[in-house]
């Protein structure tokens, strides 16, 4: 099912980036209530539109039927995040959203594999976090920069998903109390990512309950202009070797970052050999 | 396979566009963008045919304009043009970045978020064109 619901939003993707003509920086899609393609309770539809709506980043929306499904289309702009983070050096990566949708089908997966909390690194907005929450599993949203942070309060008020500031690799995840947790890294392998995941799997490597007990979740890409990494796995082959992971299932979805290209961001799920 | 006379009508021929576009440069107080990646782009191809050319040919002529070239990249590009280019790119930067920071996006209707947003690409065009010079200024720091 969750395949399928990945598929079904890849497609639903597609056509919306052919007939979309509006001007806005990022733009994504939420299906307005379940159907056949996106058999998805309505109660987490209705969260997924409430984050949207209440998110600053978004400035527009509005109706639109894509393959058939009743959809909310809504227009964004993340300019002034991005001149915050190139102004302080605290970000290694600008803020760059997945699509909401994307965000809950993924915590869906980790939420199916048997994972009990959402570690989001690296969070954004927290949407991965918020997700998670939706899917009433517990969730903790790090993000070194601060501005990201404020509005991840914001957005927070009535489904906490614990916004932390801080460097996901100094941070102290045993003060977490976690007990079957999924570590999402935010950022690509060849934009800061590896080093990020590098220490954060030290740090939680370091702590023995969490040790063999967690799960990760890798955003690739397999676009050109990065040197693609000789282990493959879209940019991450090699630091799941070097950390003894194997790779269980690659789901791809849509992104802010991917939308005007034909592949989708691969989100590579990984645990201990 | 040309022969040394076509070889050295060719460089000639580079040479003359890169002299025009430094010349055009000059005179310039603000180049776009697409005018700078051209002129560094025609300064690192003539740059590569002289060095390749200097070791492969006899011929005194084409030796005098691969020295003719040299003195023109060093001494009116590397020396003028260059550093008044990293100057004025870094303080459009600066201007647009201060520009860009005071604007207060929270109560702006959507085409002045559109309109804005135009800005901001502007701005990341012009980082990522600071960011190619900067590599050919590391490049003839080490020269």
């Amino acid at each position: 099912m969750i395949e399928s619901l990945a598929k079904n939003l890849v497609t639903l993707k597609k056509d919306f980036s052919k007939s979309y003509d509006g001007k806005s920086q990022i733009q994504e899609v939420i299906p307005k209530s379940n159907s056949e393609l996106f058999p998805i309770m309505n109660s987490h539809l209705d969260s997924l539109h409430q984050f949207a709506t209440k998110n600053p980043i978004y400035y527009n929306f509005f109706e639109k039927k894509i393959c058939s499904v009743d959809c909310v289309v809504y227009e964004g702009d993340i300019n002034k995040f991005w001149l915050n983070s190139i102004q302080h050096i605290s970000s290694k990566a600008p803020f760059s959203p997945t699509w909401m949708m994307s965000g809950y089908i993924a915590a869906l997966f980790a939420k199916e594999l048997g994972y009990s909390e959402v570690i989001d690194i690296g969070s954004g907005d927290g949407r991965i976090a918020f997700c998670a929450k939706i899917l009433d599993m517990e969730s903790h949203s790090i993000e070194i920069d601060s501005m990201l942070v404020d509005l991840q309060k914001l957005l927070s008020d009535k489904l906490d998903f614990h916004p932390y500031c801080s460097d996901a690799v100094n941070f102290d995840y045993d003060s977490l109390h976690l007990r079957h947790p999924i570590f999402f890294i935010g950022g690509l392998a060849q934009m800061g990512g590896t080093a990020l995941a590098e220490g954060v799997l030290q740090k939680i490597n370091s702590i023995s309950y969490l040790e063999n007990n967690s799960g990760w979740v890798f955003t690739g890409t397999f676009s050109q202009k990065y040197t693609p990494d000789p282990r493959n796995e879209a940019g991450w082959g090699t630091l799941i070797a070097k950390n003894n992971l194997k790779s269980i299932q690659t789901i791809s979805l849509p992104t802010a970052w991917t939308f005007h290209e034909p592949d989708p961001t691969p989100y590579i799920f990984s645990q201990s050999i | 396979m040309s022969s040394a006379e076509d070889i050295s009508q060719m460089f000639r021929s580079e040479y003359l566009k890169l002299q025009n576009k430094i010349d055009a440069a000059n005179a310039e107080t603000d180049m776009s963008v697409h005018e700078i990646i051209e002129t560094y782009y025609q300064v690192m191809n003539v740059s590569s045919m002289a060095t390749m050319l200097k070791q492969q040919t006899e011929s005194n002529e084409l030796l005098d304009q691969i020295q003719e070239t040299e003195r023109l990249i060093s001494k009116k590009f590397n020396s003028i043009l260059h550093p008044k280019i990293m100057a004025n790119l870094s303080a459009a930067i600066q201007e647009m970045t201060k520009t860009l920071q005071s604007e207060n996006s929270t109560e702006n209707s959507k085409e002045q978020i559109e309109s804005t947003a135009k800005l901001f690409e502007e701005l990341r065009q012009k980082m990522s064109t600071k960011e190619f010079i900067e590599q050919y200024d590391a490049g003839i720091s080490h020269d």
